[in-house]
């Protein structure tokens, strides 16, 4: 009996004392010790900083029903003196956003609430969203600015450019997106020869090293029966025919021949082709590379497409330059003789399969082909892969990892699978990009900001609907025909190669627009991406300028400007001692070369342009590297009134 | 001292609880007996074989004394919880994260919630090795029955309510067993118990009620006659 009450009295106590572990765990909690920390950092530091209260701090966000405990460690977070702290006390880098609005996890993900380390930052079971590490940060940012480009994250603008720009719309459905234009398959088998598009299919880098075009990775078989069958494509859209060749292409020989092709040369170099088409690998960015294109395209098919680009290629944007019979005929054969690949594979001999037509639809509808290209009546489903609207919320058990053995997070899942699409499963289609590290870690971070969070309307920025400005009538149809909007900007509408065309006659003389049509020179020569000649004719350069005046001009910008000598000289002086511009712009050969010199500036530009421009770069050029020197109007109008005097 | 004790003992409040005289004579001390109920619950006599421990392994005491744990910690649990579908999860969360020692009131909780399943288990299970339902027990044995039903039924209501993926499919997948009930009750059974067609708010709050309330009652309206059953017939 005296045994048992032994027993009794001993098992009591060993409970007494796992009771207290509960409290004892509590009162020498992780939390605690990080903050008698900071308060004993402080103390010790020459700034008087205010102490923690010991206990546990949150930021509770309203709108978006977060609670983030964070700030219970990170106690230094808004003390400018703790910039150099140690973590978790340093000082937060300054960002546009007010911590107390927007919490912690709302940027940072990981588990708000959690008063741990190990459960805060969320790499435990049962919580998916861990902390996201720097490079991936920037994800956050899309999860409410939904424009394309965010100009603080950059990481987030280069992923949202390529999504663009591979036009992954073909596959995925995503919104906020702009189909690209792509060239049409109707009439490939009329356009370029079989032995080209076997390479091509096999590897289109290998032709064009910055191709979109991505790599299917398809089997030998595959690409032959895909090249039989696009060859049987020889109609182009609108039913248009391919002219024949002129006489003096065919026929042509000896030194009339060499003539020809020195001819040539001139006018591709005049008509400045390498401003949009690199020549092996040299030259513009916009276009395709036409260093080996004669032994990609046929002669006829060439012939045909510089006449008259959008005839055998509807919505290319190739300007149609106003080349006359015997120039277009010299351009053809320089391009013939000079632009050949001379180590192009032979493919090796086949025997067609006698059921590739149907083999080859069967392909192109596997692997999506009429998603990015025209062909024929086939409708182009965007559908094919998964949607990527809420990618960012996807659960880790809703994704496959198959054999691949990387580390289970959505963000490694997305960049292994840019980089390598076939690693989680040999069936998946996808094709692969050939992407750098940091493009598919930018695509990636603009997929992680795609979520399905329930974030309030007064907190998103959404794209400014796009541009439906487009001219009609006889400026349209030039400007349709030239493929303005291929480099330039209207009104919102258009591409951003060469400059925004929307206030352009405030800007620019008429007389100098007209010369500029004729001699298009570069206003700053560094720049590759130049103005093509395209030999307009005078009718076609007063259209033009006729419609630009009356539309591309802003009334606000027109200003008289009193030129008198004292102010010629109260201008010459600004320039030259107060604000030294002199140091970017040059006139008559003297001054630093970033701007464009602005030796005849006064027959070039308006002295309202001027004025308004002086006063403020940026209103007009966002991008714009000039300094705005907070100048007062009648500085402005000196400097104006002097620049007008640089004839 | 002595003089204090004895106007204390005389007091009207004292008298009006222990309504007898200290045990000091063969009638106070039955008195004492009689007067107390958690002593005039036990039986007058036990068999002998009867109080041995390892014919009982006090089971059925053990189910109780783990009763009173859940009912304690429940009861402080309840404080920190609200059954609504934002918070549930997150006030489960917070146990952990920020209320003192709430983490271990929860795995009080839930090991002594197991632990009740499988005492109460095995008491029926030593009930039956030992021939304890035969009469005159039989109708203790039904009650007995009745009360390790409730147990499970508290045990797998109260595992809707930490509301998370674990607990939205387990009553998913319960609730859709009884949609098999014959005679075209199963809807309408699981239809009551959730309070619509799938697990959501009103299932919780349903739920809720039904674990805090309503089944803990009844199987302490069970208990007390199983307990006095037990002494009536001869058991501890």
């Amino acid at each position: 009996m005296n045994k048992l009450r032994l027993y009794f009295a001993i098992s009591s106590v060993i409970f007494l004392f796992v009771l207290a572990i509960s409290p004892l765990k509590d009162f020498f909690s992780e939390w605690k010790g990080y903050q008698h920390e900071y308060n004993g950092m402080i103390k010790e530091m020459p700034q008087r900083i205010k102490p923690a209260e010991i206990g546990i701090k949150q930021i509770w966000v309203r709108k978006l029903d977060k609670v983030d405990r964070c700030n219970t460690c990170h106690l230094g977070l808004e003390e400018k003196a703790l910039a150099g702290a140690k973590e978790p006390f340093r000082t937060h880098p300054h960002i546009y956003h007010n911590l107390e609005e927007f919490g912690c996890t709302t940027c940072h993900e990981g588990q708000g609430p959690a008063t741990s380390y190990k459960e805060s930052i969320g790499k435990v079971e049962y919580w998916d969203k861990p902390i996201f590490p720097r490079e991936y940060m920037e994800a956050s940012c899309g999860k409410c600015h939904k424009e394309q480009l965010v100009r603080q994250a950059p990481i987030l603008s280069l992923g949202r450019k390529l999504i663009e720009e591979y036009n992954c719309v073909g596959c995925h459905k995503l919104e906020g997106y702009q189909r690209q234009w792509v060239p049409s398959l109707n009439g490939i088998g009329s356009k370029v020869n079989r032995p080209w598009l076997v390479n091509w299919l096999k590897n289109p880098k290998a032709y064009f090293s910055t191709t979109k075009m991505p790599n299917f990775q398809f089997s030998d078989e595959e690409v032959n029966i895909l090249a039989d069958f696009l060859m049987t494509l020889t109609s182009f859209p609108n039913n248009a025919t391919l002219e024949p060749l002129p006489s003096q292409l065919v026929q042509v020989s000896g030194s009339r021949k060499t003539a020809m092709e020195e001819l040539g040369s001139t006018r591709l170099r005049e008509a400045r082709c390498i401003s949009c088409h690199p020549i092996n690998g040299k030259g513009g960015y916009v276009a395709t590379d036409l260093g080996k294109v004669a032994s990609k395209v046929k002669q006829e098919w060439l012939y045909n497409y510089i006449k008259n680009p959008k005839h055998l290629q509807p919505n290319v944007e190739m300007p149609r330059f106003r080349f006359n019979e015997n120039e277009l005929a010299g351009v053809v054969a320089y391009m013939k003789s000079e632009y050949v690949d001379f180590d192009m594979a032979e493919p090796s001999a086949h025997t067609p399969d006698p059921q590739f037509y149907e083999k080859g639809l069967a392909l192109v509808k596997k692997y999506n082909c009429s998603g990015c290209h025209e062909l024929g009546n086939m409708k182009s489903y965007g559908e094919l892969g998964p949607e990527l609207s809420y990618v960012g919320s996807k659960k880790m058990y809703e994704i496959d990892f198959g054999q691949s053995g990387i580390d289970q997070s959505l963000s490694l899942y997305l960049f292994t699978k840019l980089k390598s699409p076939h690693i989680f499963s040999s069936k998946m289609k996808m094709p692969n990009y050939e992407l750098g590290d940091e493009e598919a870690q930018a695509i990636v971070v603009a997929l992680l900001g795609n979520t399905n969070e329930p974030i309030p309307e007064e907190l998103i920025i959404r794209q400014k609907p796009v541009s439906t400005y487009a001219p009609q009538g006889e400026f349209g149809k030039l400007v349709n025909d030239l493929a303005c909007f291929g480099c330039h900007t209207m009104f919102g509408h258009g591409r951003v190669v060469g400059t925004d065309l929307t206030l352009e006659a405030s800007m620019a003389k008429r007389e100098w627009i007209e010369h500029y049509f004729k001699v298009p020179y570069s206003l700053r020569p560094i720049l590759t991406e130049r103005m093509p000649n395209l030999f307009l004719s005078d009718d076609e350069i007063k259209t033009l300028v006729d419609y630009m005046e009356k539309v591309f001009i802003g009334d606000s910008l027109a200003i008289d400007i009193t030129m008198n000598e004292t102010t010629i000289a109260k201008g010459k002086l600004l320039y030259n001692e107060r604000y030294a511009c002199y140091a970017c712009h040059q006139i008559n050969g003297k001054g630093g070369f970033v701007g464009p010199p602005l030796d005849k500036v006064a027959s070039r530009l308006q002295p309202g342009w001027i004025f308004h421009w002086l006063k403020n770069p940026q209103a007009y050029k966002p991008q714009s590297i000039e300094p705005n020197n907070n100048l007062t109007d009648q500085e402005a109008e000196a400097l104006t009134a002097y620049l007008m005097t640089l004839h | 001292m002595k003089k204090l004790l004895h106007q204390l003992y005389r007091s009207q409040v004292w008298r009006s609880i222990f309504r007898h005289g200290l045990p000091e004579s063969n009638r106070t001390r039955a008195e004492a007996v009689f007067y107390n109920f958690f002593l005039h619950v036990h039986p007058t006599k036990v068999r002998k074989r009867s109080v041995i421990f390892s014919y009982t392994w006090g089971l059925g005491g053990l189910s109780f004394g783990l009763f009173i744990v859940l009912v304690a910690t429940g009861a402080l649990l309840m404080l920190y919880y609200r059954p609504s579908a934002p918070q549930a999860y997150w006030d489960m969360k917070d146990l952990q994260f920020v209320v003192s020692s709430g983490q271990f009131l929860r795995n009080m909780h839930r090991w002594a919630a197991h632990a009740m399943v499988a005492v109460v288990f095995l008491h029926m299970l030593r009930v039956f090795y030992t021939g304890a339902y035969r009469p005159p027990k039989e109708f203790n044995w039904v009650i007995g029955v009745i009360l390790l039903v409730t147990t499970i039924l508290l045990s797998y209501t109260g595992y809707l309510l930490p509301w998370d993926q674990l607990s939205f499919w387990g009553i998913s997948v319960g609730t859709n067993m009884i949609r098999a009930m014959p005679l075209g009750l199963g809807e309408k059974v699981s239809f009551l118990l959730l309070g619509g067609n799938i697990v959501g708010e009103n299932a919780l709050v349903r739920f809720y009620v039904l674990h805090c309330f309503i089944i803990p009652v009844a199987a302490i309206m069970l208990m007390v006659i199983h307990f006095w059953r037990v002494r009536k017939d001869g058991g501890v």
